[in-house]
């Protein structure tokens, strides 16, 4: 069920129980009445895992079937003995072990040489390019941010979205929509001076009924009425969420698997929420890049394998879907410093109870290059349009421009 | 000017606009001047003495090669210097000339464009835009470093349209490719401006319907005088300073006086500060702070003497960080600042202040005293103090009577049965002044 402020506010003035833990803003009444857990297998989950700095997706999905390879790698190439077999020609990189158990159980698609026509290789304006899907000019709006617009439609829900990194990624701009930013959950809540504990009631007490009704004729008054009644209600519910996760899977250390620790939280607290963004940064790896990019990987795999056991053991992994991005690849040849520079073409990632696991499309020629640079072979808005067609049940003609090929990643 | 209300009104409407609040002493400085004399000495920074500002700087050691501590170094200009319209100018222009160090990489370079912005801010535009277009920080981060002969670069030549001047829509793609042309070889190297002769293209070119062979100051001396060029920057001021949608007719009277003073920012800011529009109900208390705003006003409310070093970041999580626009756009403004997180950031922001236990806090909150001191005997004047200090009163009845209530009770919640004790005088003040910054009030301006 949504939270509307509307509804609760009905509830909350007045019935507030302060016997209960300091957390609690508005009544259990309301809690019980509005905020019944999400039913598994309703609505759909999109968790975008965005991998900033430009991930090299020779090295983590390797062809190692391919003569190029070793011959354009000569110091960083993946070891053919070491790679994590996916089918004859490409497997993972062997920090993967995680996410090559999960295709060897159906629920990764690997979807090989994403990317768009004159691809730009500034981090700045391509990450841009991969969030707003715009590849021609720049948009205000992010694709998932047009979604939710949409998907809102002028209704009062605090959690269209949630992000969980410190910055609000345009994925997720909208014109409408404002999508919070958790990415700390224990400083989102209302604080009051921690040596006046008694004190902290009557000030909760005093915020509520003075913002229950707030009679002052200025511009912007209501969004900030609004904004001040949500901000609580939403850390209110996200730390009861928190407080009663019975989850038990083993997410690796680090903010990339706690991030993904809350959001699992998030899901299976019934926050009734379509779309979480997460990311992982450091994938930049100009220089001594072997070392620097296995350890993010093995963090991503780890993080998503921890993260799908989580969901499976709560029945929940058939309702979401995570994709996994990045700017850009990498350049096919090591450059000088036993690293890469920034290139074009890149593998996608897709795992879900509903994903049909697989390696979808051909890996990029290693031969017929573009200055150096991989061809892409799938344009990325594919991706996307199946997703907001076959899982998010919305408009991706109205929201990517045009129709893109179906590339039959979903069930 | 609305003739219902005092000039004290509207100096202290004035002061939250043209800078960033004041305390109570300051406020009291530019009272006693009243509002014509308080609006010259805004205007001219530069008759002011500002050296304590600057000794207090000193004695910080800032590395301006470090962002932090030059976001830091900027919040001690608009927090303790007596330059605040100077400051909020600074502000605006940083955020019109929307520049990134997470592009430009150059904190010493970020730190130049700022003094650029300074030093130019209040003067005539034709300057300021000419040396922007010089300034390595710009230069980096619209790519004209990689602006030459032969192989154009249009991102400055579009951006400086688009975003610096005409606004778009009053342009062609041609008049782009056209200016980019006159601005190749406009570089930088070993951080200052350098006039690259081999890659500059010195051609004919046709710019919005003129010939020659321009050079990028050409291009800056066409587009200052566009009358394109008054009424987008005439509508950025307003915006900023008046209303999120100042009236076309303001918009228009301004935009006249830019061009009939020689694009004078200085006469400009003048006529909005003194405009009918500026100086009516519909225009106070109609904007939402800033984080700048509200951070550094409540700074100045609470005469903090120092910055707890976290400012920046908290700032950042309320969604503006120095030095760091989201976008070549700079900052949205308006209920742009206002989401669930951002407002849980404000008063957590409120909860760390009012909660801080130092000396310097102690004198203002040593609450006895400033009982004493401002002559408050009861909840209901304590009350109405902090309301007058912090929200200028401009409160519906039901909160201020709900603060007296919450401020005449003890810590558990009871109504208190004669005086309160050192120490609940202590946490209720405190916790007043936390929940006022929590109100919809304290986050306008």
């Amino acid at each position: 069920m949504t939270i509307s402020r509307r509804d609760l506010l009905k509830y909350g003035l007045g019935s507030v129980a302060f016997s209960l833990g300091a957390t609690q803003m508005w009544g259990l009444a309301a809690q019980a009445a509005k905020l019944a857990p999400r039913q598994a297998g309703r609505a759909k989950i999109l968790v975008v895992v965005q991998l900033s700095g430009g991930n090299d997706g020779l090295n983590m999905v390797v062809p190692y079937g391919i003569g190029q390879y070793y011959q354009l790698r000569p110091n960083i190439g993946i070891p053919q003995d070491k790679v994590l077999k996916l089918n004859q020609q490409v497997g993972l990189n062997p920090a993967m072990g995680g996410l090559h158990d999960l295709f060897q159980d159906g629920k990764l698609a690997v979807i090989q040489a994403a990317g768009y026509p004159s691809p730009n290789r500034s981090h700045f304006r391509s990450i841009e390019i991969w969030q707003t899907a715009d590849p021609d000019k720049i948009a205000d709006t992010g694709w998932l941010g047009r979604y939710l617009d949409i998907k809102q439609g002028g209704k009062d829900d605090i959690f269209p979205a949630v992000n969980v990194d410190p910055m609000l990624p345009k994925t997720l701009f909208g014109s409408q929509v404002n999508v919070p930013t958790v990415s700390n959950i224990n400083d989102f809540q209302f604080q009051t001076d921690p040596f006046y504990r008694q004190d902290r009631q009557s000030q909760i007490s005093a915020f509520n009924d003075i913002y229950a009704s707030y009679g002052l004729k200025r511009p912007s008054l209501d969004v900030l009425q609004k904004a001040g009644i949500d901000a609580n209600l939403a850390a209110d519910k996200l730390h009861s969420i928190v407080n009663e996760y019975k989850g038990s899977a083993k997410y690796p250390d680090g903010n990339f698997g706690n991030s993904l620790k809350f959001i699992s939280q998030m899901i299976s607290g019934g926050l009734n929420c379509t779309v979480y963004g997460a990311s992982l940064d450091g994938f930049d790896t100009h220089t001594n890049q072997v070392k620097q990019q296995d350890g993010l990987l093995k963090q991503l795999s780890d993080g998503i394998a921890a993260f799908y056991a989580d969901l499976k053991a709560q029945k929940l992994e058939n309702d979401v879907v995570l994709m996994t991005f990045s700017e850009f690849g990498r350049r096919v040849a090591e450059n000088g410093g036993r690293g890469t520079d920034h290139g074009t073409a890149e593998p996608l990632f897709l795992v879900g109870g509903m994903i049909k696991g697989g390696v979808y499309g051909d890996h990029a020629s290693l031969s017929d290059l573009d200055n150096g640079d991989l061809k892409y072979q799938v344009d990325f808005r594919s991706v996307y349009s199946c997703l907001l067609d076959k899982w998010l049940d919305s408009d991706s003609k109205g929201i990517l421009g045009r129709r893109f090929e179906d590339i039959g990643f979903l069930a | 000017m609305i003739q219902s209300k005092s000039d004290a009104f509207w100096i202290r409407h004035l002061l939250r606009r043209a800078g960033f609040n004041a305390s109570p002493d300051e406020m009291d400085h530019y009272q006693k001047l009243g509002y014509e004399a308080a609006l010259d000495e805004l205007l001219h920074p530069e008759q002011v003495n500002n050296e304590g500002l600057e000794d207090k700087i000193k004695a910080q050691f800032f590395d301006y090669t470090d962002l932090a501590d030059l976001q830091r170094w900027w919040l001690y200009r608009m927090t303790y210097g007596r330059c605040p319209l100077e400051e909020k100018m600074t502000l605006f222009w940083h955020g019109h000339f929307a520049t990134s160090n997470r592009k430009v990489n150059n904190v010493f370079a970020m730190y130049v464009q700022n003094m650029l912005f300074r030093k130019y801010g209040l003067g005539n535009f034709h300057e300021l835009l000419y040396s922007v277009s010089t300034d390595p920080a710009m230069i980096v981060w619209l790519d004209n470093q990689q602006n030459r002969k032969g192989k154009p670069n249009e991102n400055y030549a579009r951006e400086i349209m688009e975003l610096f001047t005409l606004g778009i829509g009053n342009y062609s793609e041609q008049d782009i490719k056209e200016a980019a042309r006159a601005f190749t070889g406009w570089q930088t190297q070993a951080a200052k401006f350098v006039f690259n002769r081999n890659q500059h293209d010195f051609g004919q070119k046709t710019f919005l319907g003129q010939t020659g062979d321009f050079n990028g100051d050409d291009i800056v001396n066409i587009l200052v005088t566009q009358p394109a060029t008054s009424k987008f920057l005439a509508k950025k001021l307003c915006k900023f300073f008046v209303a999120d949608t100042p009236s076309d007719a303001m918009i228009a009277r301004i935009a006249g006086v830019y061009s009939s003073n020689q694009f004078n920012i200085r006469k400009v800011l003048r006529a909005i500060f003194s405009d009918d529009e500026f100086l009516s109900e519909a225009s106070y208390h109609a904007k939402i702070k800033s984080p700048a705003e509200y951070v550094v006003g409540s700074l100045k409310l609470l005469q903090v003497k120092n910055l707890d070093p976290s400012m920046p970041v908290m700032m950042e999580r309320m969604g503006q960080s120095l030095f760091k626009p989201p976008n070549v756009k700079g900052w949205d403004g308006g209920k742009a600042w206002v989401s669930t997180d951002k407002m849980m950031e404000r008063f957590n922001f409120a909860a760390k202040i009012t909660s801080q236990r130092f000396n310097e806090i102690e004198k203002y909150f040593g609450a006895q005293q400033l009982m004493q001191k401002q002559g408050l005997h009861n909840p209901k004047e304590i009350v109405n103090y902090f309301l007058a200090l912090l929200v200028d009163d401009d409160v519906p009845e039901t909160a201020r009577r709900r603060l007296v209530e919450y401020a005449g009770s003890d810590i558990s919640g009871k109504p208190l049965d004669g005086d309160p004790d050192e120490k609940t005088l202590d946490a209720k003040l405190r916790g007043l002044v936390h929940l006022i910054m929590t109100l919809p009030s304290y986050q306008i301006c």
